[in-house]
């Protein structure tokens, strides 16, 4: 049998130097976003029951996720995200805190992904979750959040914003059984109109139906809302309407331009979001590279009812887009190699630190002879060598 | 900024598709000339274009290489994953249906039924919605010969004149689905430019009705 000696498993990979750099520095600017926002950042384990991610609203697909047993054959999953243990870690650990808390989280999730497709298994996310607070503050600070983190790492990027209530309010006054909501939501989550028109052709013509028709169409910037209005008047999805206009009128201060558009075809993990939910895109990257909202049912699942929203960050993708700009520049190489002759080597090494602290890059050869010491500069192409 | 890059699916929708953007005013002299190329400018550099097989078209739009895609109705349900369909194009019109040997009643029956076809995420789609556990059997090349040879009960297939079926003693007994090509867009792109490609969705939604 041949062994997998020399490879990594489909969809992981080794990162080797200015990826390590590049990711320090990624994930260093959104956590001071983090910091700065009075977040606190915890760990969870990254085996977790299966339980945990098997709730009803969890929308992570059982074929997604990482499996094995552990010693009593009870089944573990390689955590496919970050959100739910800290829901379950919140509910019991943090139980008895005074709310709100704001987390935030820092770690590898693990998706299994169909093969030769290019994606990644694993992952870093970080992200924030503010648990205990409802309403509109809560909304506004974690949209303030992630729009703080996204603009630390990049210029060119765009912010869309929705409401899940839009689509469930729509949908509820339909005469339809679940499955068949669900190819309807799948089909604006799609921006697929003609299975849209197909599923709505078949139902009884009325204003909820015309409404959500255009529920895809309509995204854009702040004209989007009028359209919206005629649409929805009358139905009940007026109130998040009016909701997400102001929560897009507070945000205007910000000048964000057309940084941030509405959306209100924005309609994935519908059972999970209850309030806003958002996506992040920066240009080059050809997925969502933040995606959260408000998910106040949650948390009732494992017994601790409480609002909660967050968002999570690809961080991986936006390293690896940040690696490809032309501008950066990860030398890892040193200024300075110090060579010792035989019987300096702490007098070296002293050298070393003090060159250091000056701000010179500097590093100690380890080589036996000076010889080898300049031959390896040279290859390296570190241009300087001193001998002790 | 960089051109709008459309992936084209090679052969018979790529030039239907061209005829399209020639109608709505684009000169697409470099892709009717385009020799081994497989990246070509049209019109004055408004868009670039990109001929693949038909799966790859998919792949590219899903990895956002490339902002939209035209690409049939077929391929994106046995590949399909996350991208927006924006538009049907109306051509390409085609069907996928259920066939076996002439005379013979597929639904009969306690044995399990065995389907040959090229499209097992569709075939397997279908007879789930029917709560139907069939054995799927994946061919590449002429399905037709699978029930004639005895291999399978049925097939599951494109059928656009059903003379092929009809030569080999084969009769539709159930459509799948309409199948057509449609116009793709990359996820984020369709947020990042946003103007750019609606510009060109209305036009083409334009000149397909």
């Amino acid at each position: 049998m041949k062994k997998n000696l020399k490879m990594t498993p489909e969809g992981t990979k080794d990162f080797l130097f200015a990826e390590c750099s590049a990711m320090d520095y990624i994930c260093s600017s959104i956590e001071k976003v983090f910091v700065k926002g009075g977040f606190k950042r915890v760990i969870t384990p990254a085996l977790e029951f299966y339980d945990v991610f098997s709730i009803p609203s969890s929308g992570i697909s059982q074929e997604s996720m990482f499996k094995t047993t552990d010693n009593k054959g009870r089944l573990l999953v390689a955590r496919p995200d970050s959100t739910l243990p800290i829901a379950r870690m919140v509910s019991t650990r943090l139980k008895n805190n005074t709310l709100p808390v704001r987390l935030y989280y820092k770690q590898a999730v693990y998706r299994n992904n169909p093969s030769l497709a290019g994606r990644r298994n694993e992952f870093l996310q970080m992200g924030v979750e503010l648990l205990g607070a409802k309403g509109k503050r809560a909304d506004l600070e974690i949209l303030t959040s992630a729009i703080k983190s996204i603009s630390a790492v990049a210029d060119d990027f765009r912010i869309e914003l929705g409401h899940a209530e839009v689509f469930n309010a729509l949908s509820k006054e339909l005469d339809i059984d679940d499955d068949y909501k669900e190819k309807i939501r799948v089909s604006i989550e799609s921006k697929n109109y003609s299975a849209l028109n197909n599923l709505l052709d078949k139902l009884e013509p009325c204003k909820t139906v015309s409404a959500i028709r255009s529920l895809p169409s309509l995204f854009g910037g702040e004209e989007v809302f009028a359209d919206a209005y005629d649409i929805c008047k009358g139905t009940g999805a007026e109130k998040a309407l009016d909701y997400l206009h102001s929560i897009y009128k507070e945000l205007s201060v910000l000048e964000l331009g057309n940084k941030l558009i509405i959306d209100l075809g924005l309609v994935q993990r519908n059972d999970y979001y209850t309030g806003i939910v958002f996506t992040g895109y920066i240009n080059g990257i050809g997925d969502a590279v933040i995606s959260g909202g408000r998910y106040d049912d949650l948390l009732s699942e494992f017994d601790a009812p409480m609002g909660a929203a967050g968002f999570a960050i690809d961080t991986d993708a936006i390293t690896m887009k940040h690696l490809s700009d032309d501008n950066v520049n990860y030398s890892d190489n040193p200024d300075v190699l110090v060579f010792a002759e035989d019987g300096h080597e702490m007098k070296a090494l002293k050298y070393v630190d003090e060159l250091n602290e000056k701000g010179i890059k500097a590093q100690f050869s380890v080589l036996e002879t000076l010889e080898e010491t300049e031959q390896f500069a040279k290859s390296r192409g570190i241009a300087k060598v001193e001998t002790v | 900024m960089k051109p709008l890059r459309i992936a084209l699916t090679k052969g018979r929708l790529e030039k239907t598709t061209i005829e399209l953007l020639e109608k709505i005013g684009y000169n697409c002299d470099e892709v009717k000339n385009k020799g081994r190329r497989l990246i070509l400018p049209i019109g004055n550099n408004d868009f670039e274009v990109v001929l693949a097989k038909a799966a790859d078209v998919i792949t590219y739009v899903e990895h956002g290489v490339c902002d939209l895609g035209v690409v049939g109705k077929d391929t994106i349900l046995e590949n399909g994953s996350s991208f927006y369909e924006l538009l049907d194009l109306g051509f390409g019109k085609c069907r996928f249906a259920l066939a076996t040997k002439k005379g013979t009643d597929f639904y009969i029956g306690y044995n399990t039924k065995t389907i040959a076809t090229k499209y097992p995420n569709v075939t397997r789609a279908f007879f789930d919605d029917k709560d139907m556990d069939v054995r799927i059997i994946k061919i590449e090349g002429s399905v037709e010969l699978a029930p004639l040879v005895g291999l399978a009960d049925g097939i599951v297939d494109i059928v656009e004149t059903g003379s092929t079926l009809k030569a080999n003693g084969l009769e539709v007994i159930e459509w799948v689905c309409d199948i057509s090509a449609r116009l793709i867009a990359n996820t984020a792109s369709l947020k990042l430019r946003k103007a750019e490609i609606e510009e060109l969705q209305k036009k083409l939604e334009a000149v397909t009705k």
